[in-house]
């Protein structure tokens, strides 16, 4: 079983009906892994089997029906006893799903907007089919239960992302005696400092409880009325934080790779692969894959192996993805071999989004090729009171995240609020 | 089958991307809106980089013309519980707005190639009116056309709006435009090869006071008179046309079942496909940086890839159009109006007609593809050009629509944007002749809803432009009319 530890504190879930263990406060899509199912959902317009990629809530492969309410994030909801699952959007089943014909007819692509446009008759046809088959997940059944007023609150100097960089900011600015409030969207901080496949920077700096929120995910930078603030769901509560300065420490994201069946059940992300391997104690399959960036793809193999695993095609360019419903090998540019998962080592995508909303300028990185946030030295954008640090800047090790988040810290701690 | 995925959520593959730089599609905008990628669930985190990467690695962009789509607010799909949690000061007007700049009209992404030298028709702007007049001139014979377009295809309110379309007016001229509208749209795959969508679920209006159920059942009168059949509803038999609508204190609803609505995207590029396959110049990034005037006539227009003499200029630049024809020191009344729109996560389908509550200016509807796309104007909203977008929008908009149909507090907000209002000062648009420059035409002023009347429009303008035959459309419309003190007022504006 994909499981590598066992179970300490069970929970009991409901997948379609059959009964599943669970660790209690895991993802719900880690639970699934270990059970060994990776067919998590079928895609809008093929219905091509899909599993979970990122495992950070950023991609789509990965939603269910949860306790009634569709499309919910399965990799970043967490388990609790008695919840039930449901896959969606195929027929009869996610197994067998007859709209899987859809990839069979299209055998490339094809565009709904010049699909046989305006032939009589059938085109009447073609709106009915297509709204048959739109949409994913049904109407939730009830209405949500009440939810608290959302609090609004004046903060001084927030960081937003408790990684490498994040928590090298907030050693150094609770050294200088700067107040802060560390806003962390998982339940514990960390980062890469603990889900990577290569550790090595020590014990993970845990700030005073008072300036750390955990589970925290910020929803958007907004300036209504012109005043900047960020507003964030933190404890089942939407909180509006008016700030002063802010400094952004979100990291990266994985992206796709075009190859040949790239959203195959059991294609993985590299850094998810080592989260499963590092936070939840699963491995998605004996033989792994580790395709992809040759330095990335070497650490990940090394614990891939320290686990049990074993690792193939290290460091290969992939071509070509093999299964039916599940990664069964894979095709590099040295030839095709066997293996049950693929985990993908690339250059992650900064996450931009948060620093272009407050007026940071985002800009192609022609060497790396990602959107990198623009900034000094010290971090500084083109909002002097917004600050990134880390691989939002582009792609960098945890160490040289860690010391941009210390440079950041120090600018901020010396300098003032800009008018 | 193999495939090669791009963007997962909407099962975007690199063989359809490649068939969208076949087209003409180049930058990431325009490449958005023809394959729809980007509009998924992971709102473009997994895919903007891997599409960076292939549209610069298949050359149709240089490295600096590299430059994600706007992010849109909120970061993660949302539920609208979540939202409709917080408060916001109704008595306040609504400013701010991020992200604080678009790039509408990124520079870079302008063509090396001088425009052509000599038009008859220079139309500027190349929005819906724009393209659509220019379809209608090539369909009469008129392809010595160019039109001019500062961003990308659907960058200004044309491929930002919400996709209604009805006939239930306030006045008859636009009823029977809406109704020529719709049949026209009903007609556009046959005529242009290209989906729209059009699904004719009908409008829904819900009247919660008198003086709305007496606009209402003024309308249903005209509508009736012009063969549109508009009923109106008692609450419960509202209700039976949405069954999940709460009717609390509704007390009557206007109902047509022909309204309906399209997908905004394909119509616009449809149109500007059509108009290429005829020999017009569909020029974008492109901006117009003056006119050179002669005795009372446009003998130029001046742009930042040179000089177009041209016979006749028609100014179909929606929001913008009062900067345009300022250019050649012509006043235009219109001014700019944010106005705030959202869309949800894709359901099943379950909802037919789109649903407005005039009193409140709640209107939404699904879409083709599943999405709760809906909107609410903003009483207070200044006039201003600003596409930005708020927090209020999304909490005032959550509140009203959860008052209406409580099911969707669960429902995840994906994406928000906003878009202009061309309103002018009665709520009419400024069609025909311009006093002081004789051969400058003007086709602006449709406050929200210059989408769904283009085709019909269009159509009269070009019979118009082409035979010289009068048209009262062009006679009461005319920009003078503000300077006669000669109002037209339309008073369904939603929104």
């Amino acid at each position: 079983m994909p499981r590598l530890s066992l179970i300490r504190t069970p929970v009991t879930i409901d997948f379609e009906g059959t009964q599943l263990e669970a660790e209690a406060g895991e993802p719900l899509a880690c639970a699934l892994i270990a059970q060994g199912e990776l067919l998590f959902s079928r895609s809008v317009k093929y219905h091509r089997p899909r599993g979970p990629f990122c495992l950070t809530g950023g991609c789509s492969n990965c939603l269910m029906r949860v306790d009634g309410v569709p499309n919910v994030q399965t990799c970043t909801t967490l388990t609790r006893a008695g919840m039930r699952l449901e896959r969606q959007n195929s027929f009869p089943d996610a197994a067998i799903d007859m709209f899987a014909a859809n990839d069979l007819v299209f055998r490339k692509w094809f565009n709904h907007h010049e699909f046989l446009a305006g032939v009589p008759i059938i085109e009447k046809v073609l709106l009915r089919v297509a709204r048959k088959l739109a949409g994913l997940g049904e109407l939730p059944d009830k209405a949500p239960e009440e939810v608290p007023p959302a609090k609004s609150e004046e903060l001084d100097l927030v960081i937003v992302g408790g990684g490498a960089a994040g928590l090298a900011a907030a050693r150094r600015l609770s050294e200088r005696n700067v107040p802060y409030t560390l806003i962390e969207r998982e339940p514990v901080l960390g980062g890469r400092l603990i889900s990577s496949a290569e550790l090595g920077l020590g014990a993970v700096y845990q700030p005073v409880a008072t300036q750390v929120r955990l589970g925290s995910t910020v929803l958007g930078l907004f300036a209504d009325a012109g005043r900047p603030f960020l507003a964030s769901l933190w404890q089942g509560q939407l909180h509006v934080t008016y700030f002063k300065r802010l400094l952004l420490t979100l990291g990266g994201q994985s992206t796709l790779l075009p190859f040949e069946n790239n959203d195959l059940p059991g294609v993985f992300a590299g850094r998810a692969l080592a989260r499963l391997i590092r936070r939840h104690q699963v491995l998605p399959g004996e033989r792994v894959a580790c395709v992809g960036e040759l330095e990335e793809a070497r650490a990940l193999a090394r614990l891939v192996t320290s686990v049990g695993g074993t690792a193939v095609a290290v460091g290969e360019e992939p071509l070509r993805a093999h299964g039916l419903q599940r990664v069964t090998g894979v095709t590099t540019s040295k030839g095709r071999v066997d293996c049950d998962a693929i985990a993908l080592c690339a250059t992650v995508s900064p996450s931009f989004e948060l620093a272009r909303a407050g007026g940071a300028r985002v800009v192609w990185d022609v060497r790396h090729k990602v959107f990198v946030v623009e900034a000094d030295a010290s971090g500084r954008t083109a909002n002097p009171n917004l600050f990134v640090a880390g691989e939002q800047r582009g792609p960098m090790s945890a160490a040289a995240a860690a010391e941009a988040g210390m440079l950041a810290a120090e600018a901020l701690a010396t300098a003032g609020v800009a008018s | 089958m193999s495939k090669a995925l791009l963007c997962s959520c909407e099962d975007v593959t690199t063989s359809e991307v490649e068939h969208a730089i076949e087209k003409g599609f180049r930058d990431i905008e325009s490449v958005k809106r023809f394959t729809g990628f980007g509009t998924g669930m992971c709102q473009g985190k997994q895919c903007v980089t891997a599409m960076a990467r292939f549209l610069e690695s298949k050359g149709p962009l240089r490295p600096e013309q590299v430059t994600p789509f706007t992010p849109r607010t909120p970061l993660f799909p949302t539920s609208m519980a979540t939202w409709a949690s917080a408060s916001f000061d109704p008595e306040q007007a609504p400013s701010g707005g991020v992200p604080p700049s678009l790039g509408l009209t990124a520079q870079a992404m302008k063509p090396d190639s001088p425009v052509r030298a000599r038009a008859k028709v220079v139309i500027i702007g190349g929005g819906v009116m724009g393209l659509a007049l220019a379809h209608n001139l090539a369909l009469r014979g008129e392809t010595e056309v160019v039109v001019l377009e500062q961003g990308y295809l659907c960058a200004g309110a044309s491929g930002r709006n919400g996709g209604g379309v009805r006939m239930q007016w306030g006045t008859p001229t636009l009823v029977t435009l809406a109704q020529r509208s719709i049949e026209l749209m009903k007609r556009f795959a046959r005529d242009l090869g290209i989906n729209i969508w059009f699904r004719q679920g009908g409008y829904l209006f819900l009247a919660k006071s008198k003086s709305i159920v007496d606009r209402l059942e003024k309308g249903a009168k005209l509508h009736n008179s012009f063969g549109v059949p508009t009923e109106i509803l008692s609450p419960d038999d509202a209700r039976e046309i949405v069954p999940q609508l709460s009717m609390k204190g509704v007390q009557a609803a206007a109902w047509n079942k022909l309204d309906g609505v399209i997908f905004p995207w394909p119509f616009l590029w449809g149109y500007a496909q059509a108009c290429v396959k005829k020999g017009i110049a569909v020029e974008t990034f492109t901006q117009v940086t003056g006119f050179e005037l002669s005795q009372g006539r446009v003998t130029k227009v001046l742009t930042d890839r040179g000089a177009i003499a041209c016979d006749t200029v028609v100014i179909a630049a929606g929001s913008w159009s009062p900067k345009i024809a300022a250019m050649a020191n012509v006043h235009l009344p219109n001014e700019p109006h944010r106005h705030e729109i959202c869309s949800s996560e894709p359901l099943k389908p379950f909802l037919g007609p789109l649903v407005s509550v005039l009193d409140s200016g709640l209107y939404f509807s699904q879409s083709m593809r599943g999405e709760i796309v809906g909107g609410m104007g903003d009483p207070r909203e200044p006039a201003g050009m600003n596409l930005g977008s708020t927090m209020r929008f999304l909490t005032r908009y959550s509140q009203a629509l959860t008052e209406q149909l409580p099911e969707l507090g669960h429902l995840k907000i994906l994406r928000q944007w906003s878009g202009p209002y061309d309103v002018t000062p009665d709520n009419s648009p400024i069609l025909g002749r311009t006093p002081g420059v004789s051969n400058m035409l003007q086709m602006s002023g449709f406050v929200g809803h210059g989408f769904m009347m283009a085709p019909a429009v269009a159509e009269r303008m070009a019979a118009w432009m082409t035979t010289g035959r009068s048209d009262e459309l062009f006679e009461r419309y005319t920009l003078s009319r503000f300077a006669e003190g000669r109002m037209e007022r339309e008073d369904m504006i939603i929104g």
